[in-house]
């Protein structure tokens, strides 16, 4: 601006010469920018575990598809991410860059945009292109704070710790849903035609190594949404911790029960609390005596009366 | 790059953005000498390791505060100019600045700082040696611009790692820019402000070369300064016309105490009539030439047997004399010079013989030379060979170690100059009572072989006589021709050498420096000219080559054509996009595929009207959908696609 009021007030054409090199670096940055970016294309290679409010580690694949320009200096922005991403050089060809995801809440979240952003090459005007990605996530519900969930376990690794019933191991200890893999020689045939789907026995041995989690979905209208995802937080840091401690873990939720040995992944477990959905009326779930309930509307599943007393979500 | 390397890169940059104000003179040299040692011992400050706290940051601010009534002063005292007095401020501001980026980061103020000198630079530039310039400060700044950018994009992602553009990118968008700036050169709108004319400083450089008055009792000096006053074009005919282009600047007409000066009649406009200044009456045969010049003090040097003048962008007058011109364009001229054998004054004025106290001994000389000869112009030309074959040229004045009269001259030493040759002519023919007088501007000039016109510089400065013959001024020199300026000659190479630095100086006058508002509507007017023309040329041929149409010749050029558009028609079937082939195949099962319709609702339209069709089409609406929303192109589907879509045309 200063540079065409001065050519104007001069007439000088050395200034008209400064004027059109000024345009003419304008419009180049223009296309740089707008080259750069269109010749763009951004892939989610990959995501580790991710769990809601926690970052976690991914890998997109950027590629630059331009004949003629070279990707500079893009901020890549995405809700997606923990912090804005660099891409500072990037010629014709891919690349793999690490990057730090971070989901606010659990559930199937869709990656669908990632909005590029760049000032190259002279950082005179800011460049935008939307760019489509089609990418689905689990998102793991947050894991509470460890101290709290320690309480939780203590009631079944004091069990286990003074259990005096590790001995054969054959005695009926409780009964829970049958969960793919297990052993049909298990099946308490009884229950099961009684109930009309196949119910297991569990031994005391089992049992005392085991970790029974019984999530109950039901949410009252009046209570909060906050309130059913801390009870599915504080439900999945209790799976966390008990397979970090090398329990067994099954997970019972209506119509599905999960089952974790403790030499497996509990992933399985975590997704399916992740996709858990709060339901507006009661289901009926059978809960065994040692079964850890976690609910918000209160004691509701059918517990067997020998049933020892349950944890429940607070 | 480092960081103490971006930090040097870019002190280097402010002081190169100073470097033209030593030429150019709008602001003192002793500001400039301060700006570049303290800006230098900072950047050696810098190259060692320190910081550029070179004047600490506390007396630095107390400094900048006792700028401000010292701005007053510059202002009104030192400089007595707003444009100096402002440029020292954005200097003293230059050096501030990189003490204050200790404190906090102001790298881009410090461009700004450097991009506002380099505009006071080269806003007072003329000379070709800018363009360089400018390219290597647009590079620099291009540099400085790209790390400042980078810098800021690594901040906001909260990078550490940075991969700064090199010098090669740089490189790039100073060429890539400079080819766009090519095209816009021409089309930026040269409309000069109605406010402010012109900004440009003092330039001591600029004077006419010539000087008000001639006394031969003091020295005189000789110009060696080889500056181009004009160029000027004429062809073949003029150049015979006229023996040597004449470019005059000043008339000495009148002899006042022991000195020949100008008559000031004052200045009388010259009306323009279709663009043309008339400023003679033409007689005999015509011609025309080429003028372009760079005006000093208003002066309008046009050649001797100017009869019009066209191409002036600003009004042109006659004066102080008669027959020297004036405007008050402060600018480089392009003129058209109409020119004529004999030009004749438009007004008549009254012409009288120079009171000069002719000495008996000089009045007897006079007779003796013209002998029997009465008319006034065959008395003039006896004159001139008189003192051509009989007297020295001295082309040095201080040679002669001595000043004299021209009586002198005329009656003892007959040897000096050529102020002395053609006061000498002016006094012998007053002593005859023939009108005449002494005519100052510059004479000759070279030739330059590559681009057809000849260079006239300062050092071609000469005078001659002017003699009245009744109805107007005839021109004698009594300089021997060889002697006179722009005579001498060096070896070939020279002259071609000097000959190509020429051109290219006149490339930059006449297309660079002098581009002008005029020649923009030329050049529009030109090319529509020129567009007309090849329309009119192009119906002419069609209307005329019209019944050729049948022969072999236009037959082959007919299939060519053809070929040519079935190659074309396919290329953009081929590109037409997915969605319309397939929306054309849908229309052709009468389903409309309206702008909002995705491609899955035509199907389940065309489903409920021909379920078999909707069968065969869903893999292909299934592939494309694929093919749209995947986040990259797989051009192999796409083929399958139109192969598919194809069959099921056939």
């Amino acid at each position: 601006m200063v540079l065409a009021v001065a050519a104007i007030n001069t007439g000088n054409n050395a200034l008209y010469i400064a004027v059109a090199l000024m345009l003419g670096s304008l419009l180049l940055s223009g296309l740089a920018s707008k080259g750069g970016l269109k010749g763009l294309d951004v892939e989610i290679a990959g995501i580790d575990e991710a769990w809601a409010k926690r970052p976690a580690e991914g890998t997109i694949r950027v590629r630059n598809r331009s004949r003629l320009w070279n990707v500079r200096d893009v901020v890549l922005v995405s809700d997606a991410f923990a912090e804005p991403v660099l891409i500072p050089f990037l010629p014709r060809g891919e690349r793999t860059q690490f990057v730090a995801f971070l989901f606010p809440r659990r559930g199937l979240a869709h990656v669908t945009t990632i909005d590029s952003y760049t000032r190259y090459p002279f950082g005179f005007v800011l460049k935008k292109r939307r760019l489509r990605v089609e990418s689905e996530v689990v998102v793991f519900p947050a894991l509470l704070a460890e101290d709290g969930n320690h309480d939780r376990l203590h009631p079944v690794a004091g069990e286990q710790a003074s259990s005096g019933r590790l001995g054969h191991g054959t005695e009926i200890h409780s009964f829970r849903e049958y969960v793919r893999g297990d052993s049909l020689r298990q099946v308490h045939w009884k229950k099961s035609a009684s109930l009309g789907r196949w119910i297991m026995k569990q031994s005391e041995a089992e049992a005392a190594h085991a970790v029974h989690v019984v999530v109950d979905p039901f949410k009252p209208r009046e209570m909060s949404e906050d309130a059913f995802e801390e009870m599915i937080s504080a439900a999945a840091t209790f799976i966390h911790d008990a397979a970090r401690r090398g329990f067994d873990v099954t997970l019972s939720l209506p119509r599905v029960s999960v089952h974790a040995r403790a030499s497996e992944s509990a992933t399985p477990l975590f997704r399916a609390l992740a996709l858990v959905e709060p339901m507006h009326e009661r289901v009926h779930q059978i809960v065994d005596r040692d079964a850890v309930l976690f609910s918000v509307a209160g004691p509701a599943a059918e517990r067997p009366a020998s049933g020892r007393p349950h944890a429940e979500a607070r | 790059m480092n960081r103490k390397h971006r930090e040097i890169e870019l002190l280097v940059l402010t002081m190169f953005a100073a470097v033209p104000l030593y030429f150019t003179f709008s602001v003192s040299i002793a500001a400039l000498v301060i700006f570049h040692v303290i800006l230098g011992a900072i950047a050696v400050r810098v190259a060692m390791g320190k910081g550029p706290a070179l004047i600490p940051a506390r007396l630095m601010r107390a400094i900048a505060i006792a700028y401000i009534p010292f701005y007053l002063i510059d202002w009104r005292v030192l400089s007595g100019s707003a444009i100096a007095a402002s440029t020292h401020l954005v200097l003293f501001i230059a050096l501030y600045q990189p003490i204050e980026s200790l404190q906090r980061d102001n790298r881009l103020q410090r461009l700004l700082t450097a991009s506002l000198i380099f505009i006071a630079s080269i806003a007072t530039s003329f000379h070709m040696a800018v363009l360089p310039f400018i390219l290597a400060f647009v590079f620099l700044m291009f540099r400085q611009l790209m790390v400042v950018s980078h810098l800021e994009s690594a901040r906001i992602a909260g990078a550490d790692d940075v991969e700064l553009p090199t010098a090669r990118t740089a490189g790039f968008y100073v060429i890539g820019a400079g080819m766009i700036a090519l095209f816009l050169f021409p089309l930026l709108p040269r409309v000069r402000s109605p406010l402010v004319q012109g900004i440009g400083g003092p330039n001591p450089r600029r004077s006419t070369g010539l000087s008000e008055s001639i006394n031969f009792g003091e020295g005189r000096v000789t110009s060696q300064n080889t500056a181009v006053i004009s160029r000027v074009w004429v062809d073949r005919r003029t150049r015979q016309m006229f023996d040597a282009i004449r470019l005059r600047g000043t008339i000495y007409d009148r002899y006042d105490r022991d000195e020949w000066r100008q008559t000031y009649r004052g200045y009388r406009e010259l009306p323009s009539m279709d663009d043309a200044i008339a400023i003679a009456k033409a007689k005999g045969v015509e011609s025309t030439a080429t003028v372009q010049q760079v005006v000093q003090r208003g002066k309008v040097l046009l050649p001797v047997g100017a009869v019009s003048v066209s191409g002036m962008p600003a009004r042109l007058f006659e004066g102080p004399t008669p027959q020297t011109y004036h405007t008050y364009y402060d600018g480089m001229l392009n003129l058209s010079v109409q020119m004529a054998y004999q030009a004749e004054p438009l007004q008549l004025t009254r012409v009288a013989v120079p009171k000069y106290p002719v000495l008996p001994e000089v009045a007897a000389l006079a007779r003796r030379i013209v002998g029997t000869d009465t008319t006034p112009v065959g008395r003039a030309r006896r004159i001139e060979q008189y003192l051509m074959k009989n007297y020295r040229y001295v082309p040095n004045p201080a040679s002669l170690g001595k000043t004299m009269s021209v009586d002198d001259f005329l009656l003892r030493e007959r040897a000096g100059h050529c102020e002395y040759f053609a006061a000498g002519m002016v006094v012998l023919l007053t002593a005859l009572d023939v009108p005449s007088r002494i005519a100052g501007g510059y004479y000759g000039g070279r030739y330059n072989p590559i681009t057809g016109y000849y260079v006239i510089r300062r050092s071609d400065a000469h005078a001659w006589t002017e003699v009245w013959d009744g109805t107007r001024w005839l021109t004698f020199d009594s300089t021997p021709e060889v002697l006179r300026p722009g005579a001498s000659t060096g070896s070939v190479l020279r002259e071609y050498v000097a000959a190509l630095g020429d051109s290219l100086n006149f490339v930059w006058d006449r297309y660079i420096l002098s581009f002008g508002l005029a020649d923009q509507l030329a050049l529009a007017e030109d090319l529509l000219v020129r567009g007309r023309a090849t329309l009119a040329s192009l119906r002419q041929k069609l209307s005329t080559d019209a019944l050729k149409v049948g022969t072999r010749q236009y037959g082959a050029l007919a299939a060519i054509v053809i070929a040519l558009g079935a190659m074309v028609a396919l290329i953009v079937r081929r590109r037409r996009s997915l969605f319309d082939a397939l929306a054309r195949y849908l229309k052709k099962h009468g389903i409309e595929v309206g702008p909002a319709m995705t491609m899955e609702e035509a199907l389940d339209q065309l489903r409920r009207q021909h379920p078999d069709a909707a069968r065969e089409l869903a893999p292909l609406i299934a592939m494309y959908e694929e093919e749209r929303f995947s986040s990259h192109e797989d051009r192999k589907r796409r083929t399958r696609i139109r192969r598919k879509l194809a069959e099921l045309r056939a």
